[in-house]
Protein backbone atom coordinates (compact mmCIF):
# COMPACT_ATOMS: atom_id res chain seq x y z
CA UNK A 1 0.00 0.00 0.00
CA UNK A 2 1.33 3.07 -0.86
CA UNK A 3 2.04 5.59 1.85
CA UNK A 4 -0.04 8.59 2.11
CA UNK A 5 2.31 11.18 2.29
CA UNK A 6 4.15 10.03 -0.63
CA UNK A 7 0.71 10.23 -2.68
CA UNK A 8 0.31 13.68 -1.15
CA UNK A 9 3.78 14.72 -2.05
CA UNK A 10 3.35 13.40 -5.89
CA UNK A 11 -0.06 15.65 -5.94
CA UNK A 12 1.45 18.80 -4.75
CA UNK A 13 4.73 18.35 -7.67
CA UNK A 14 2.07 18.06 -10.12
CA UNK A 15 -0.03 20.58 -9.01
CA UNK A 16 3.50 22.66 -8.94
CA UNK A 17 4.25 22.59 -12.51
CA UNK A 18 1.75 24.62 -13.92
CA UNK A 19 1.49 25.06 -17.66
CA UNK A 20 3.94 28.38 -18.79
CA UNK A 21 2.41 30.49 -21.30
CA UNK A 22 3.96 31.10 -24.11
CA UNK A 23 3.76 34.59 -24.47
CA UNK A 24 5.80 35.13 -27.07
CA UNK A 25 8.47 32.92 -26.50
CA UNK A 26 7.89 30.70 -29.62
CA UNK A 27 8.27 33.81 -31.61
CA UNK A 28 11.59 34.67 -30.14
CA UNK A 29 13.15 31.44 -31.14
CA UNK A 30 12.03 31.89 -34.48
CA UNK A 31 13.35 35.05 -35.08
CA UNK A 32 16.87 33.96 -33.70
CA UNK A 33 17.24 30.62 -35.52
CA UNK A 34 19.83 30.18 -38.45
CA UNK A 35 18.64 30.87 -42.21
CA UNK A 36 17.22 28.36 -44.11
CA UNK A 37 18.64 26.39 -45.67
CA UNK A 38 18.04 24.51 -49.06
CA UNK A 39 16.34 21.04 -47.70
CA UNK A 40 18.54 17.76 -48.67
CA UNK A 41 15.86 17.00 -51.05
CA UNK A 42 16.10 20.74 -52.86
CA UNK A 43 20.15 20.47 -52.72
CA UNK A 44 20.46 17.32 -54.11
CA UNK A 45 17.67 18.00 -56.97
CA UNK A 46 19.87 21.35 -57.56
CA UNK A 47 22.95 18.95 -57.58
CA UNK A 48 21.41 16.31 -60.22
CA UNK A 49 20.47 19.60 -62.39
CA UNK A 50 24.09 21.58 -62.92
CA UNK A 51 25.75 17.79 -63.04
CA UNK A 52 23.31 16.73 -65.86
CA UNK A 53 23.63 20.22 -67.56
CA UNK A 54 27.54 20.00 -67.52
CA UNK A 55 27.45 16.64 -68.96
CA UNK A 56 25.26 17.95 -71.63
CA UNK A 57 27.63 20.33 -72.55
CA UNK A 58 31.32 18.21 -72.09
CA UNK A 59 29.97 15.22 -74.38
CA UNK A 60 28.65 17.21 -77.03
CA UNK A 61 31.82 19.28 -77.66
CA UNK A 62 33.79 16.00 -76.89
CA UNK A 63 31.65 13.90 -79.47
CA UNK A 64 32.33 16.39 -82.57
CA UNK A 65 29.27 18.87 -82.00
CA UNK A 66 26.73 15.60 -81.05
CA UNK A 67 27.65 13.79 -84.11
CA UNK A 68 27.14 10.67 -81.87
CA UNK A 69 23.63 11.47 -81.35
CA UNK A 70 23.36 11.71 -85.62
CA UNK A 71 24.90 8.87 -85.88
CA UNK A 72 22.48 6.86 -83.04
CA UNK A 73 19.66 7.56 -84.79
CA UNK A 74 20.88 6.05 -88.40
CA UNK A 75 21.51 2.69 -86.49
CA UNK A 76 18.39 2.98 -84.88
CA UNK A 77 16.66 3.55 -88.01
CA UNK A 78 18.04 0.67 -89.29
CA UNK A 79 17.00 -1.89 -86.87
CA UNK A 80 14.26 -4.60 -87.49
CA UNK A 81 11.04 -3.51 -86.42
CA UNK A 82 11.03 -6.40 -83.45
CA UNK A 83 14.75 -4.81 -82.10
CA UNK A 84 13.59 -1.66 -82.17
CA UNK A 85 10.46 -2.41 -80.14
CA UNK A 86 12.87 -4.99 -77.44
CA UNK A 87 14.08 -1.59 -77.32
CA UNK A 88 11.73 0.45 -76.11
CA UNK A 89 10.59 -2.08 -73.70
CA UNK A 90 14.22 -1.79 -72.54
CA UNK A 91 14.18 1.74 -71.76
CA UNK A 92 10.60 1.27 -70.29
CA UNK A 93 11.99 -1.41 -67.89
CA UNK A 94 14.87 0.60 -66.75
CA UNK A 95 13.09 3.74 -66.12
CA UNK A 96 10.28 2.23 -64.10
CA UNK A 97 12.47 0.69 -61.76
CA UNK A 98 14.48 3.82 -61.40
CA UNK A 99 11.29 5.62 -60.65
CA UNK A 100 10.56 2.74 -58.11
CA UNK A 101 13.98 3.03 -56.22
CA UNK A 102 13.88 6.71 -55.71
CA UNK A 103 10.24 6.22 -54.93
CA UNK A 104 11.42 3.65 -52.18
CA UNK A 105 14.54 5.35 -51.05
CA UNK A 106 12.48 8.76 -50.45
CA UNK A 107 10.33 7.12 -48.33
CA UNK A 108 12.98 6.03 -46.43
CA UNK A 109 14.36 9.13 -45.94
CA UNK A 110 11.16 10.89 -43.81
CA UNK A 111 11.48 7.70 -41.43
CA UNK A 112 12.76 9.36 -38.09
CA UNK B 1 -5.88 15.77 -37.46
CA UNK B 2 -3.13 17.15 -35.38
CA UNK B 3 0.72 16.16 -36.44
CA UNK B 4 2.50 14.20 -34.32
CA UNK B 5 6.25 15.15 -32.68
CA UNK B 6 7.12 12.54 -35.53
CA UNK B 7 5.60 14.17 -38.38
CA UNK B 8 6.96 17.87 -37.49
CA UNK B 9 10.34 16.44 -37.11
CA UNK B 10 9.79 14.92 -40.39
CA UNK B 11 8.24 18.09 -41.85
CA UNK B 12 11.86 20.07 -40.69
CA UNK B 13 14.47 17.50 -41.77
CA UNK B 14 12.80 16.44 -45.37
CA UNK B 15 11.61 20.19 -46.06
CA UNK B 16 13.64 22.45 -44.00
CA UNK B 17 9.70 23.61 -42.69
CA UNK B 18 10.57 26.15 -40.02
CA UNK B 19 6.48 26.36 -38.94
CA UNK B 20 6.85 22.92 -38.29
CA UNK B 21 9.63 23.52 -35.67
CA UNK B 22 7.93 26.34 -34.31
CA UNK B 23 5.19 24.10 -33.83
CA UNK B 24 7.35 21.71 -31.76
CA UNK B 25 8.90 24.72 -30.33
CA UNK B 26 5.32 25.96 -28.75
CA UNK B 27 4.14 22.29 -27.47
CA UNK B 28 7.51 21.71 -25.62
CA UNK B 29 8.24 25.56 -24.43
CA UNK B 30 6.22 24.89 -21.14
CA UNK B 31 7.99 22.15 -19.60
CA UNK B 32 11.27 22.89 -20.89
CA UNK B 33 11.08 26.28 -19.49
CA UNK B 34 10.04 25.06 -16.32
CA UNK B 35 12.27 22.57 -15.82
CA UNK B 36 15.12 25.44 -15.92
CA UNK B 37 13.19 27.34 -14.04
CA UNK B 38 13.88 24.58 -11.37
CA UNK B 39 17.44 24.35 -12.09
CA UNK B 40 18.26 28.18 -11.99
CA UNK B 41 15.40 28.56 -9.03
CA UNK B 42 13.32 31.05 -10.29
CA UNK B 43 15.21 33.13 -11.92
CA UNK B 44 13.14 33.43 -14.63
CA UNK B 45 14.98 35.38 -17.35
CA UNK B 46 17.72 33.19 -17.31
CA UNK B 47 15.46 29.81 -17.03
CA UNK B 48 13.85 31.75 -20.44
CA UNK B 49 17.57 32.40 -22.16
CA UNK B 50 18.62 28.88 -21.29
CA UNK B 51 15.58 27.83 -22.88
CA UNK B 52 15.84 29.53 -26.01
CA UNK B 53 19.47 28.30 -26.21
CA UNK B 54 17.95 24.93 -26.02
CA UNK B 55 15.60 25.00 -29.16
CA UNK B 56 18.06 26.61 -31.00
CA UNK B 57 20.86 24.09 -30.58
CA UNK B 58 18.02 21.70 -31.29
CA UNK B 59 17.18 23.50 -34.28
CA UNK B 60 20.55 23.34 -35.30
CA UNK B 61 21.51 19.30 -34.51
CA UNK B 62 18.20 18.31 -35.03
CA UNK B 63 19.50 15.60 -38.03
CA UNK B 64 21.22 13.83 -34.87
CA UNK B 65 18.06 13.64 -33.32
CA UNK B 66 17.94 9.32 -33.85
CA UNK B 67 13.92 9.16 -32.67
CA UNK B 68 15.38 6.65 -29.58
CA UNK B 69 13.88 8.30 -26.99
CA UNK B 70 11.01 10.59 -27.15
CA UNK B 71 11.85 14.28 -28.70
CA UNK B 72 10.63 15.87 -25.36
CA UNK B 73 13.75 13.55 -23.69
CA UNK B 74 15.77 14.42 -25.74
CA UNK B 75 14.98 18.26 -25.70
CA UNK B 76 15.48 17.84 -21.83
CA UNK B 77 18.85 16.75 -22.38
CA UNK B 78 20.07 19.19 -24.50
CA UNK B 79 18.19 21.69 -21.47
CA UNK B 80 20.61 20.01 -18.98
CA UNK B 81 23.80 20.26 -21.03
CA UNK B 82 22.98 23.88 -21.44
CA UNK B 83 22.19 24.63 -17.98
CA UNK B 84 25.49 23.11 -16.82
CA UNK B 85 27.94 25.04 -19.49
CA UNK B 86 26.04 27.90 -17.86
CA UNK B 87 26.61 26.97 -14.10
CA UNK B 88 30.15 25.87 -15.12
CA UNK B 89 30.80 29.26 -16.74
CA UNK B 90 29.31 30.96 -13.58
CA UNK B 91 31.12 28.92 -10.98
CA UNK B 92 30.22 31.30 -8.65
CA UNK B 93 26.67 31.94 -9.49
CA UNK B 94 25.77 28.60 -8.06
CA UNK B 95 27.95 28.76 -5.05
CA UNK B 96 26.27 31.72 -3.68
CA UNK B 97 22.70 30.47 -4.88
CA UNK B 98 22.89 27.18 -2.86
CA UNK B 99 23.94 29.09 0.59
CA UNK B 100 21.57 32.07 -0.05
CA UNK B 101 18.44 29.11 -1.29
CA UNK B 102 19.40 27.06 2.01
CA UNK B 103 18.89 30.07 4.22
CA UNK B 104 15.56 30.38 2.46
CA UNK B 105 14.64 27.25 2.87
CA UNK B 106 14.85 27.34 6.54
CA UNK B 107 10.90 26.36 7.28
CA UNK B 108 11.58 29.13 10.44
CA UNK B 109 12.65 31.78 7.81
CA UNK B 110 9.45 31.22 5.40
CA UNK B 111 6.06 31.65 4.73
CA UNK B 112 4.10 29.25 6.76
CA UNK B 113 2.00 27.63 3.98
CA UNK B 114 2.57 24.08 2.69
CA UNK B 115 3.26 25.41 -0.81
CA UNK B 116 5.79 28.06 0.07
CA UNK B 117 7.45 25.66 2.09
CA UNK B 118 7.57 22.85 -0.57
CA UNK B 119 8.40 24.84 -3.42
CA UNK B 120 11.38 26.43 -0.65
CA UNK B 121 12.59 22.63 -0.18
CA UNK B 122 12.35 21.35 -3.10
CA UNK B 123 14.42 24.82 -4.24
CA UNK B 124 17.12 23.84 -1.44
CA UNK B 125 17.84 20.08 -2.18
CA UNK B 126 21.39 19.70 -3.42
CA UNK B 127 20.70 20.45 -7.86
CA UNK B 128 21.45 16.43 -7.99
CA UNK B 129 18.44 15.38 -6.35
CA UNK B 130 16.35 18.44 -7.50
CA UNK B 131 16.79 18.36 -11.41
CA UNK B 132 16.35 14.52 -10.54
CA UNK B 133 13.02 15.46 -8.44
CA UNK B 134 11.96 17.47 -11.07
CA UNK B 135 12.26 15.53 -14.23
CA UNK B 136 11.02 11.65 -12.55
CA UNK B 137 7.80 13.82 -10.13
CA UNK B 138 6.94 17.14 -12.17
CA UNK B 139 7.67 15.92 -15.69
CA UNK B 140 6.65 12.95 -15.87
CA UNK B 141 9.92 10.98 -16.90
CA UNK B 142 10.67 7.31 -15.81
CA UNK B 143 13.75 6.62 -14.16
CA UNK B 144 15.39 5.24 -17.36
CA UNK B 145 14.24 8.00 -19.23
CA UNK B 146 15.96 10.64 -16.14
CA UNK B 147 19.19 8.83 -16.57
CA UNK B 148 19.42 9.51 -20.19
CA UNK B 149 19.27 13.11 -19.54
CA UNK B 150 21.34 13.72 -16.96
CA UNK B 151 23.60 10.62 -18.01
CA UNK B 152 24.21 8.82 -14.87
CA UNK B 153 23.79 5.49 -14.08
CA UNK B 154 19.82 4.40 -13.54
CA UNK B 155 20.50 3.59 -10.09
CA UNK B 156 22.08 7.09 -9.16
CA UNK B 157 18.73 8.21 -10.15
CA UNK B 158 16.71 6.31 -8.08
CA UNK B 159 18.78 7.02 -4.82
CA UNK B 160 18.80 11.38 -5.60
CA UNK B 161 15.03 10.64 -6.41
CA UNK B 162 14.42 8.55 -3.14
CA UNK B 163 16.53 11.23 -0.99
CA UNK B 164 15.14 14.14 -2.29
CA UNK B 165 11.78 12.74 -1.89
CA UNK B 166 12.27 11.75 1.51
CA UNK B 167 13.69 15.30 2.52
CA UNK B 168 10.50 17.08 1.03
CA UNK B 169 8.03 14.34 2.70
CA UNK B 170 9.71 15.60 5.76
CA UNK B 171 8.80 19.00 5.00
CA UNK B 172 5.03 17.70 4.38
CA UNK B 173 4.89 15.55 7.41
CA UNK B 174 6.35 18.32 9.89
CA UNK B 175 3.34 21.13 8.07
CA UNK B 176 0.69 18.50 8.43
CA UNK B 177 1.14 17.53 12.10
Amino acid sequence: MNDPLDDLLDARLRDEAPYIDDAGFTTRVMKQLPRRRLSWNKQRAVVIFVATIVSVVVAYFASGEGLFVHDAFARISGLQPLQLFLVIVACGITMTIAGLWAALTRRHETMI
Amino acid sequence: MELTDADLLARVLVDGDQHAFGELVRRHQSPVRGLLRQLVRADVELADDLAQETFIRAYKHIRSFRGESKFSTWLYRIAYNIFREHARKRKELVGIDEEQLQAKADPQTVDPGLRHDLMNALAGLPLHERTAVTLCCQNGLSHDEAARVLDIPLGTVKTNVLRGREKLKKILADWAT
